[in-house]
């Protein structure tokens, strides 16, 4: 046994060696490739033109140095917000409705103790909701969306939430699987109906998995709020791409700026309320 | 009036894809009595214990409980009345509080949104700490259960079935994983509530010792089979010595 595990591991080795050495050689003696070329005269003079405008080099309206710009930035920032928590709020909502026969313990009955035929249609209806809604991206979901109602913050929402309630439907249903059994058939055994199951010995022992589980995609959620902002979805994403559009470089920095301390702010709740938990 | 006899087991067999469980074993078990079920491991103690609480079913015979038949509680609240069960450990809610966990044992009575607001604020809260003064934690009913030892989950087990008082009590190895002066404690404390509240015991225990000190009446099994079945007193060292066994290479 042991040795055909090590010429395995010789053979990927070699195998490894032989990948890296083709794609070199695709790379420069097919593709003529060169990594000079990255830093060619035109492409040095773009970046510069860039970050220099970034930093609002030899420029008349620096954004952010304008007090309105920073107001309207605020206001920004504010939407953003509320979009972002508007999607991690509907998505755990729907979440938590479907949750529990989504879990393979609770579909099988060993969780609860009482086994229903009907309980696997559920499961797998529920489960086949969560693939289609985490397979299509966020930004589909916002184009699609937007199709539908006026652009805004309510469909950005909408469309996170959609993408979002697959993800943290697979992560909790698993959380929910990987209960501890036993406590929960004693529970069952001291007399406990399903409800009481619930409340007392499934949900105790879920709820700070979830609660980790929520902070983190509302987390991302903050973040990706840039990426369905560029299809009209509204707050800072929009701003963002409509200055790119105009080329106001001084108004981008001041949206990243933005950005940076909405994510910092996540960081910090989600640190301290994972704390709290324990 | 067969009141008397709170258990009664009849020719019940179980098996596992081909390994025999048991094999039609039968015996009666009178109320109050303190029954103690020894023999080598895979003698079919826990699956004995399993059938009784209703966990699995026999392939045949029939379990007889306080004159009617165990399939007849199928309700698991009537059920809770009649049986409790307590285990080696990892039979309490860790992330609760200690009275919750506690309090469990009433949930057998509890409608839905009594159980619910008990999370909240405690209910009948003077006689989980009746309870816990019982087992000797008064003072930790609010701490997390999982921040306690093994002997004191052990002692809100305890508490726990004090609330919830059925009529028998199945253990099943109480003490397997607890220090010999804490299982000594616990067998003690078990064996005290059971005569005060006139509940009849079954224990499944590796200990032959802790079965003769705090038991009345010990049961063998071996390979699925009765063994023995005598009174404490009566149980010679011969006879555990051939309970115990191994099985001799031919």
């Amino acid at each position: 046994m042991k040795k055909r595990k090590f010429t395995f591991l010789t053979f990927s080795f070699y195998a490894f060696l032989l990948l890296i050495a083709a794609s070199w050689y695709f790379v420069i003696g097919v593709k003529n490739a060169s990594f000079l070329e990255l830093f060619s005269k035109e492409n040095v003079a773009y970046a510069s033109k860039f970050f220099k405008g970034l930093f609002g080099v030899g420029q008349e309206e620096i954004a952010f140095l304008n007090r309105d710009s920073w107001s309207y930035a605020f206001t920004l920032t504010i939407e953003t917000l509320q979009m972002s928590i508007m999607a991690i709020g509907f998505s755990t909502i729907v979440m938590f409705l479907t949750v529990i026969p989504a879990a393979r313990n609770v579909a099988d009955g060993t969780l609860t103790l009482s086994r229903k035929w009907y309980r696997w249609v559920v499961f797998g209806l529920i489960r086949i909701s969560y693939i289609f809604s985490r397979a299509i991206p966020e930004l589909v979901w916002a184009m699609i969306i937007i199709f539908i109602f006026k652009p805004g913050i309510l469909p950005g929402a909408i469309a996170l939430a959609l993408h979002n309630f697959g993800i943290l439907g697979k992560l909790c249903a698993e959380v929910i699987e990987d209960t501890d059994s036993r406590p929960i058939r004693n529970l069952a055994s001291a007399g406990a109906g399903r409800a009481q199951i619930l409340m007392y010995g499934v949900l105790p022992t879920v709820l700070p998995q979830f609660l980790t589980y929520i902070l983190y995609r509302w987390e991302v959620i903050m973040r990706t709020t840039i990426v369905v902002g560029f299809v009209g979805a509204g707050g800072l994403g929009q701003e963002f791409k409509l200055s790119m559009s105009f080329f106001h470089y001084t108004e981008i920095t001041l949206l990243l700026i933005c950005y940076l301390i909405l994510v910092i702010i996540a960081d910090f709740i989600s640190e301290k309320s994972r704390f709290f938990v324990k | 009036m067969s009141n008397q006899n709170i258990l009664e087991i009849n020719q019940i067999s179980k098996n596992y894809e081909r390994k025999i469980a048991l094999s039609s074993l039968s015996f009666i078990v009178e109320k109050g009595e303190l029954i103690a079920l020894i023999g080598p491991s895979g003698a079919g103690k826990t699956t004995l214990l399993n059938l009784l609480a209703t966990i699995l079913q026999p392939d045949s015979g029939e379990v007889i409980v306080d004159g009617k038949p165990i399939t007849q509680y199928a309700d698991q609240k009537k059920r809770a009345k009649k049986i409790g069960i307590i285990r080696q450990q990892f039979d309490l809610v860790g992330q609760l509080a200690v009275i919750h966990n506690v309090l469990a044992g009433r949930l057998a009575d509890w409608g839905f949104f009594k159980s619910l607001f008990s999370l909240f604020i405690p209910q009948e809260k003077q006689v989980a700490m009746k309870a816990l003064e019982r087992v000797g934690l008064p003072d930790k009913a609010y701490e997390r259960t999982s921040n306690l030892s093994g002997g004191e989950q052990q002692r809100v087990a305890l508490a726990r079935l004090l609330m919830q008082k059925p009529e028998i009590i199945l253990a099943d190895e109480p003490v397997a994983s607890l220090d010999p002066a804490r299982a000594d404690d616990i067998l003690d404390m078990l064996t005290k509530i059971a005569k005060e509240e006139h509940q009849t015991v079954i224990a499944s225990l590796h200990s032959v010792e802790y079965a003769r000190k705090y038991f009345t009446r010990l049961i063998a099994l071996k390979n699925g089979e009765l063994f023995f079945d005598l009174p404490a007193e009566h149980v010679t060292d011969e006879q555990l010595q051939d309970l115990y066994q191994l099985k001799e290479l031919k």
